[in-house]
């Protein structure tokens, strides 16, 4: 991480758009080297993150899509500091009302901040350690972070797992006695223990089963409205998408493409990948089979590594013109929350679902 | 295309596996049939036995799973092939694996050798079926990556399937599969570890590759999105049975089985206004300890007396689509009091 400059030494005052605000993520970067040989020479960068900005309000559910490989992941491992990204800002709006710059916090300093965001991972399987009963895995961040003492930490545990829909005779079991939708309730039980404000899915219910899908979706809501929690949804499954999010961004190659409301970025896309994408999404009644209008995408998804020259989406773009091939696009707000990055947004008109 | 032929006809399968815990009852008396030129997705959750459904029709059912009994019926040039019956490590179904139906596999990552090269893998398969040379075969191959669409084809031949990502590694999948004509092909979750872009590709090229071959198509899938995109027709499946069979439009909009109508309400839907989803309650029951009667009795919201104690058969709503429930016989033996 050479390429860091140290903010701290530089005292700026820290400021968000409104008070409504709980993070907000400027130009954030997040670049892996790429070694070779013995000594692990560095011959380039893999720029998973590239200039990404946006907000995430209070109470609300962002959604974050995107293609495999996109950087979405990556965006959500910076927020909650398991990486420290290579540049930008991550302002969080914390629960004394200070604004702190997590992506400039060192280890010892994000510390009080792990309690606040918190993350619930994809596969129920490998992200509980087989060798914890659930009353471990549940309150080894309270033991941490001493934030109780045994007595207390048995009553939140007990009182989580009701919560989230388990039975709290549970408690010393080990992980291989449950199953995937019930490990999942479990990863929600340890992430909300610590009573976070944010809390970051990260393809939370991709690795389950249709109907479990569901009841992990209502109670992902449920507890919204319980403590307060706001989301930041990581998905690439845009039905799922569409069903929990307030807002939505859309990212491909480590960039932000779009951002609009959950309904304007299904029914009123502005940028052509966003177009590609929404009629690449099966819909669920042959009624609606929309044979012929899908829009094909030539080619494969860049190289984060090696990207090509000014808009990242030109070489599969369908209306690709020459400025695109030569000028990155910025992310503009064309009123209405609703942010593109395209040269020609406002010319083009691209079709979205078709609601039934 | 040809005319609309039965190609498989499957009666009364089991397979069931013999664990040291027990037996687990996989497939416990599934009837189905497969037509040339047609597309049957076999949907259902995970653990309800749709992959060892397809292993079974190609006996590479793994131990310590067994075809306990059942017919799966092969028309074949006139002959009528019994798969169930046959050794599964016999002449005769090798030469039906591979050739007659041939599968593509979920994991595009896993089922390519990592110690070959693409073209190796197809050619060995062509050369294994066919009386083609090895020069003749490489052809074809190359004729066949370019007909599933990868590009620059005379040279991806020779590369391993580490250098391919995911979709094209399921493309170089798709070209063996296709690679001796088969009358066939099982396609197990193709496409569920690709993204929706790359999906839409590879789906819209098998329907395409299916028109020009004319082969059956079996499509197994949990995702209901992708089911409504490309079946003909649909078979649901729950815990070893197929309890609901009819046309996709029929199973879409006027489902008759309580668990595919569960499943149709639990699925978050995209073209359509937000509302609470509806999940199925409770669980999957264990494998060891399924239920009395009806397997889908304890969460089912209409469950009666008799669901908990016998087996419902298979009754007929019309010609084309047949339900398993007991809810439906009741219908019919009234009608028949009736009359």
């Amino acid at each position: 991480m050479s390429e860091r400059k140290n903010t701290n030494e530089i005292y700026t005052p820290l400021a968000m758009r409104d008070a409504d605000t709980l993070l907000e993520v400027n130009n954030l970067k997040m670049h892996f080297p790429i070694t070779e040989g013995l000594v692990a020479r560095v011959k380039g960068y893999n720029r998973a993150v590239d200039d990404v900005s946006f907000h995430i309000k209070k109470g609300e559910t962002l959604g974050l899509v995107g293609e495999s490989g996109c950087g979405k992941t990556t965006v959500g491992r910076c927020i909650v500091r398991s990486y420290q990204p290579t540049d930008g800002q991550i302002l969080y709006h914390n629960t004394v009302d200070e604004i702190v710059d997590l992506a400039a916090l060192d280890r010892k300093e994000v510390k009080p901040y792990r309690k606040d965001v918190r993350m619930i991972f994809q596969d129920p399987y490998s992200s509980l350690n087989p060798r914890m009963t659930v009353f471990e895995v549940i309150s080894e961040v309270l033991k941490v972070n001493k934030l109780a003492n045994q007595s207390e930490m048995e009553d939140k545990v007990e009182y989580i797992l009701q919560r989230v829909g388990l039975r709290p005779e549970y408690i010393k079991r080990y992980p291989h006695a449950f199953s995937g939708g019930e490990r999942q309730r479990i990863g929600i039980a340890r992430a909300l223990i610590t009573n976070p404000s944010l809390v970051v899915c990260d393809e939370a219910v991709s690795a389950l089963d249709v109907s479990i899908r569901a009841q992990i979706l209502n109670l992902l809501e449920a507890l919204q409205n319980d403590f307060q929690l706001t989301y930041l949804f990581i998905s690439h499954d845009l039905s799922v998408i569409r069903h929990i999010c307030n807002r939505v961004v859309v990212m491909y190659v480590g960039k932000v493409v779009e951002i609009a409301s959950g309904l304007d970025i299904y029914t009123d896309p502005k940028h052509p990948y966003t177009e590609a994408l929404m009629s690449a999404v099966p819909v669920s009644n042959p009624r609606a089979r929309n044979k012929g209008t899908r829009i094909h995408l030539a080619g494969e998804v860049a190289d984060p590594s090696n990207p090509p020259s000014g808009c990242y989406f030109h070489p599969r773009c369908r209306y690709a013109q020459e400025i695109c091939s030569q000028e990155a696009p910025l992310l503009r707000d064309l009123g209405g929350e609703h942010c593109v990055a395209c040269h020609f947004a406002e010319e083009l008109d691209l079709v979205g679902v078709r609601m039934v | 295309m040809t005319e609309i032929r039965k190609i498989l006809d499957v009666k009364d399968l089991r397979v069931h596996f013999f664990t040291d815990e027990g037996v687990v009852k996989a497939i416990d008396g599934v009837d189905m049939f497969v037509e040339s030129g047609k597309t049957l997705c076999l949907v259902g959750e995970s653990g309800c036995g749709k992959s060892v459904t397809c292993r079974a029709f190609l006996g590479i059912v793994q131990p310590p799973g067994k075809i306990v009994s059942g017919d799966i019926l092969f028309y074949h040039n006139d002959e009528v092939i019994n798969i169930a019956k046959l050794p599964p490590k016999g002449k005769k179904v090798r030469s039906i694996r591979g050739k007659e139906i041939s599968m593509i596999f979920q994991e595009p990552m896993t089922s390519l050798s990592p110690m070959y090269t693409v073209g190796n893998q197809i050619i060995e398969n062509i050369t294994l079926h066919t009386e083609l040379s090895k020069e003749e075969a490489r052809e074809r191959a190359i004729h066949l990556l370019d007909q599933v669409k990868i590009p620059n084809p005379g040279r991806l031949v020779d590369e391993y399937p580490f250098r391919l990502s995911g979709g094209m590694r399921q493309r170089a999948m798709i070209a063996m599969a296709l690679s001796c004509n088969p009358n066939m092909l099982i396609a197990d979750e193709p496409t569920t570890a690709l993204d929706v872009t790359t999906q839409a590709q590879i789906l819209d090229l098998m329907l395409a590759l299916q028109d020009e071959y004319g082969m059956a198509l079996l499509f197994i899938t949990h995702d209901l999105g992708v089911v409504a995109e490309i079946a003909d027709e649909v078979a649901v499946m729950y815990l070893g049975k197929i309890v609901e069979r009819a046309d996709a439009d029929t199973v879409f909009n006027s489902p008759k089985h309580p668990y595919t109508q569960a499943l149709l309400r639990s699925i978050p839907k995209i073209a359509m206004k937000r509302e609470e989803l509806d999940p199925i309650k409770g669980m999957v029951p264990n494998p060891f300890r399924r239920p009395d009667g009806c397997n889908f009795n304890p969460r089912c919201p209409y469950a009666m007396n008799v669901c908990r104690e016998r087996v419902p058969g298979i009754s007929h709503v019309d010609a084309n689509h047949t339900v398993s429930c007991w809810l439906y016989e009741q219908d019919a033996v009234e009608e028949k009091a009736g009359a």
